[in-house]
Order: C-alpha cells, then structure tokens, then sequence
C-alpha cells in the first residue's frame, strides 16, 4: 500500500482516528457519486428482498428478511453520506478531482491489456493467451528490450502451466480452441 | 421485525445451555494444555509439514514484499493449490504466507518506505530514515527480532488462551453468535480511523454480496435477477483478489510508483548489534508485544495497534529524542506491535469462527472450504489439528526469523525487478487464482469489477477489510440471526439474552458510540471554556 504521506499522522488515542488517513472528503463530486450508486444498489436489492418476502414465514424470517435490512442500512447510510457530500460540496467547492491528471491514461493502460488478456482466454485459453500480454505489455507499454520480453513471457506461462495442469492438476481455462492448440505440444 | 410475534416476554425464551462449563475437571487443565502442545509441536516438527512451512514463507515473503500482493491475497490465490493437501498441512500452508507476508511487509517499509499493508505505515517514520542513514543492515536485524519477539507472545497467549475461550465458546448459542459477530464489527468499524457510515455500507455490503444465490435455508433464489451467472454467487476468494489486488495496482500505477530503495546485507554483526540494542530497549519490545496481542484480538486491531505502540515509544523511549531520525525503538515498537497482532488474530479464528484480520479471513474460508469449521468445536472434535495448527505457529515464526535473517537481501532484490515486468505477471497470477476457486471463467469478470470497486473504496475511504469479513462471515452471522429469531419467535430481544449475550451486546453499542461520545464531550468542554 502506498500512501502519499510519510510523516507521522496526528494520533488521537481515544478513537484511532489518523487525520491524514482521511483523504475521502475532498474528492466530493466523486465521493457523492459513488454515494448514490451505493444507494441505487441498496434499492435494487430491497426490490429482491420484498419480492422474497422480509417478515415472518412458516419456519421463521422468510429468505428476504436479512438482505432487507441489509439493503435498508445501505440506503439508509448512503442518503448521509451523499447528504453530507452535497452539503460542503455547496460549501467549500469541488475540491480534488478523483484520478489525478494523467492518472487516468496509466490506470487504462493496466486495465485494458488485462481485459484484452480475459477475453481472449475466452477463445485460445489462459496460457496462450498469456503469452501474448506479457509479451505486448513487457514490449509495447513497458518499452522493454524484446530480448528480455520475448523469453520472459514464453518462460513465466510455461512454467505455471507444469506446476498447475501437470503437477498440481488444477485446469486452468483452456478457451474455445486452446485444448486443441496446447494438444499439439508433446507434454 | 416490530409485530412479527405474540409473545414478547423475556421469560420464555430456553436459558443459554450450561452442560459445557460443569462436566470438565478444573485441575488439569494447565496439564491438558502442555500435552496438547507437545503434541501440536510433534505434528509441526514432521519433515512434510517443515517443508510446507518453509515454502510458505518463502512463499509469503515474496508476496509481502511485492506490490498489489499481500497475505490476504497470497493465501487467496494459493487455497486451490491446498485442496490437493491434508487440512493441517493446508492450514500450515496458508498460516505461513500470513507469518512470512508479515515479515515481508518490514522489509518493504525499512528498505522502500513503501508499507505493504496499513499497519506497516507506523515502520516507516524511523525505519527508512534508519536505513537510508547507512543502517539499514541493523534496520533490518531489529525489525526481523521484534517480529520474531511480538510472535512469541502472541503464541504464548494463543496456546494458554485458546483452549479457554474455545470452552467458555461452547456455551454459545445462536444469540450469542450473532452477538459476538456484532461485536467484531462494531469493533472493527471504530478501529479502523475511518467514517462510521462508510464502514457501515462496506460492512452491508460484504452481506449483501455473501447472500446472492440460492439461500441456504429455503433454497430460493436471491438477488440474481433472472441470470445464470449470479445464480453461483460471489465467492469471497475472487472478491479478496480483485480488491485487494487489482484495486493496489490501480492505485499504484495512478500515482507512478518509484522503488528507489536502500541497498542492505545482513551481516553476522547488526545480528549481534541488534540483539545488544533490543535488550537495551526491552521494554518498549515488550510494551510494543503486549499491545499488539492485546488490540490484536479484535478484528482490524493491528494498524491502531503499531501506531499506538509508536506513540508510546515515542513519549516514553530511551532514545526519544531521535525519533524520526532513525531511533531504534522506533523500529522495534511498531514492527513488535504489528506482528504481536497478527498472531493474536489467530485466537479470535480458531475459538470463535471469527477472523481478526482480512488475511485471517481468507485463512478461515480455506478451512471451511475443506469442511473444518473454526470455531469452539473444532477444539473437541479435530484436536490434531487445531493443536497441529498452533505448534506450527511456533516453529514457523522461528523458521521465518531464520530465513528472513539469513535471505533478506534477496527478498528486498524482487522489489527491484521493473515494475512493468513485475505488474502483468502479478495479474496473470491473480487472474489464475480468481479462476481456480471454482474453475469458472465468470470469476476473472468479477475480479477485474471488484479491482474497479476496490480502487473506488480505497480512494474515497470506504474501508475494505470489513466488507471482506461480512463476505466471508455472512452465511454464519445470517443464519445465526435467523435462528436466534427463531429461538425468541421474532422477539429482537433474544439478542440480548442474559448471562452471554447482554454484556457483549452492552460492549459493541459502547464500543460504536464511544468515539462519538468522546467528540460530544470534546465539544461540550470547548463550549464550555468559551462561556468561561
């Protein structure tokens, strides 16, 4: 975990509060966003829970009746908190935005490849496909020497693929046409 | 749950069950305990299990120091593997990440002034200053010794305490259970320094995805809305993978990370020279120990507890006046009081069913995924193992102080490997693992959503670990609820049965609104003075 401060934080004994620890209250247009998405989640499942049924059934509370009051805390907690965020977002502005600048790009960066990767171990199965991501992140968003990301990226699968299918017998995603390509291999 | 029955009168509720207290002799009991740690000990000193251990800790070293991987996710990823094991081998495994992640995490903070887990902030104020002044050898050799130190008493306690409470545990009935896991979170949401209300969501939450798919008790279908995929649920091993994982590295490679760290060996001499200093602080060591057992028991304990043993150091150490600067004690309260509640959190999972800490949590969903239930019968009816459990505890902690003393330049040498080498290999491993749960392609999907969550969560302060424990706990804390009602014929106040569950009850209400009484009261006294 990183945190961007190294200083000691402010202790209060008495609540385990660390001031410094309490960064959520300034990304305020974002934090009332999350806030009401939480809440849409909450009704959802409180339509679930009432279909189900919340109060007393033949043997005892019906199959509603936990995720009713669940759902109704959520609701419940998240109208204080987006109540609260309005309020000194009316009050103070919308102080820090939620990705830093350029934070964005590099967190796409990450993510897209790696849902690259899932979707195609849909169709050539996880260690071919594999092979590919190390290869295009160590080669093309790392801008590593091919040298090294070519070999690194063969090497790393292979060696999860003997520990897991061979070793261990765990089966890992095989894919539409995996099974078929890694048949052609001759262990 | 107003009008839900007739009967209202606290009389007719069956009083809590007495059979377990009176039928155990008093005297041997310190006898029993000896027995059964020799015994403990013979099953952790066998070559396989040695080896296991060893292999965990190398294993949860790696893990601790690396970036985006911690205990909790390291043994998430690594249970499928433990299928193939007996259970106590697989809990020997799994407990051995947790030790070798927490002595991973000292070497990241001393040597990187990156703490890999919250409670390891509290090393950094003197730890990277100690190393970057040139010390980082001794840096290290005290860290390693407070972990080993904070160990032992936690093991201490653990084996005189565990079988106590695990006895006292028999006595439990649904009410009781649902007391305590309200306890735990009201616990855990004050301990976390974090808003009460975003705890509380987190907390919702973790229960709300717990009960997606068919209900246990009457075999309905809930919240899944009509589709197949949700109908297999959340299983709480992809939720910890992707959280904690995914949703590290979203932050980290948002904030550009920078491993400029302190070149350390280890040499015979800051071995000798750090035994010397940490006799020389023995006090602050056994403060900084005690602390961390004692905030340890309750979940989410051990980041109050470094930090508060740092306070304590700070205000009250030999060398106070370097503080900052490098002071050893420094060093040695919070990584004594980090570890101490590590091992601690063991007592609360093996006597109640109740994990300490999310790593704890994911430990305890492995046992129940191979059929053992943690909890005060688990004492009776699996003593080998339970016993096995804790005598491993023992020897891995000094197997762990052997190998990090010997080989922490090496573990600190992975940090320095390139991050864009480093990070698609940490998601390829963590897609691996979110797959192995249950063999099911779906949960890499749900990996990579709950990285997004995570990520959110972790930016806007809503706390994480207690939503991991509603996940793991909520099938337990539902269906205890469920029947205690049952039990009270829908009277809420079976809760509060006496003699059990009315102080534990009193306790987590205390607990929750102690913070916002001692601000109710800040705020009087300031109101006061100003009238003055």
């Amino acid at each position: 975990m990183k945190l961007p401060y190294r200083e000691a934080p402010t202790f209060r004994a008495e609540s385990f509060k660390f001031e410094s620890v309490r960064k959520g209250g300034k990304m305020r247009r974002a934090d009332i966003y999350v806030g009401l998405f939480l809440m849409a989640v909450g009704l959802l499942v409180l339509g679930d829970a009432i279909r189900l049924g919340f109060g007393w059934g033949m043997s005892g509370p019906e199959a509603g009746f936990f995720p009713f009051y669940m759902a109704l805390g959520i609701v419940i907690c998240t109208f204080f908190i987006v109540r609260r965020g309005i309020k000194i977002l009316k009050k103070e502005g919308a102080g820090k935005s939620l990705i830093r600048a350029g934070g964005l790009t590099q967190i796409l960066w990450v993510l897209l490849p790696a849902a690259g990767m899932v979707l195609l171990t849909e169709l050539i199965g996880l260690h071919l496909a594999t092979v590919l991501y190390l290869a295009f992140y160590m080669g093309v968003v790392g801008k590593e020497n091919w040298g090294k990301a070519i070999p690194l990226s063969i090497l790393i699968p292979f060696v999860v693929y003997i520990v897991f299918d061979k070793v261990f017998l765990i089966p890992l995603p095989e894919g539409l046409w995996g099974g078929n390509i890694m048949a052609l291999m001759p262990f | 749950m107003v009008g839900m029955s007739p009967h209202r009168n606290l009389k007719q509720f069956p009083p809590a069950p007495v059979w377990a207290s009176s039928a155990e002799p008093k005297g041997g009991a310190t006898l029993d305990i000896f027995a059964n740690w020799i015994m403990g000990l013979s099953v952790a000193i066998q070559p396989y299990n040695i080896m296991i251990a060893a292999v965990g800790i190398v294993l949860g070293i790696i893990v601790g120091v690396l970036p985006g991987l911690g205990g909790a996710n390291g043994c998430a990823i690594l249970i499928p593997i433990t299928f193939t094991m007996n259970p106590t081998s697989a809990i020997i495994l799994l407990a051995c990440i947790y030790w070798g992640a927490l002595y991973g995490g000292g070497i990241c903070s001393i040597l990187f002034n990156i703490p890999g887990e919250p409670w390891a902030v509290a090393v950094t104020f003197d730890g990277y200053p100690m190393a970057k002044s040139g010390r980082a050898g001794k840096a290290l050799v005290l860290s390693f010794l407070s972990h080993g130190f904070g160990a032992i008493i936690g093991v201490i306690l653990l084996t005189f305490f565990a079988p106590i409470i695990a006895e006292f545990a028999l006595r439990f009935g649904p009410p009781e259970t649902a007391a305590v896991m309200v306890l735990t979170f009201s616990a855990m949401t004050r301990l976390g320094g974090k808003s009460a209300l975003k705890s509380l969501v987190a907390i919702f939450l973790g229960f709300i995805l717990a009960a997606v798919g068919m209900d246990i008790v009457s075999g309905k279908l809930r919240m899944t809305y009509g589709t197949v995929p949700l109908m297999g649920g959340f299983h709480f091993i992809v939720a910890v993978i992707g959280l904690f994982g995914l949703g590290e590295i979203f932050l980290t490679v948002e904030e550009g990370l920078k491993m400029e760290g302190v070149k350390a060996t280890v040499r015979l001499k800051d071995i000798v020279e750090g035994l010397k200093e940490l006799f020389h602080h023995r006090r602050i060591l056994m403060l900084g120990s005690l602390i961390g057992c004692w905030l340890g028991i309750q979940p989410g304990g051990a980041t109050p507890a470094s930090f508060m043993a740092y306070g304590f150091a700070k205000s009250s150490a030999l060398d106070k006046d370097q503080f900052g600067k490098g002071a050893s004690s420094g060093v040695i309260a919070p990584e004594a009081a980090g570890h101490g509640a590590g091992t601690s959190a063991t007592l609360p999972m093996i006597t109640l069913g109740i994990p300490g800490s999310p790593t704890m949590a994911v430990i305890m969903g492995g046992l129940m995924i191979m059929g053992l239930q943690p909890g005060p019968m688990l004492f009776k009816e699996n003593p080998s193992f339970v016993w096995g459990f804790i005598g491993s505890i023992w020897v891995a902690n000094f197997l762990g102080l052997i190998l990090v003393l010997a080989f922490a330049p090496a573990f600190a040498a992975i940090l320095r490997i390139k991050f864009s080498i480093l990070m698609p290999v940490i998601i390829y491993v963590c897609a691996i693992g979110a797959f192995a749960v249950n063999n099911r392609m779906i949960d890499i999907y749900y990996m990579i959503i709950f990285g997004v969550i995570g990520y959110l969560f972790k930016k806007l302060d809503y706390p994480i670990a207690p939503m991991v424990l509603a996940l793991v706990l909520g099938n337990m804390a539902e269906s205890a609820v469920r029947q205690a009602l049952i039990m009270g014929r829908g009277n809420p106040l079976i809760f509060f049965r006496p003699p059990i569950a009315l102080p534990l009850m009193l306790l987590a209400l205390f607990l929750f609104f102690l913070p916002s009484f001692s601000k109710w009261k800040a705020k009087l006294s300031a109101k006061k003075k100003a009238g003055i």
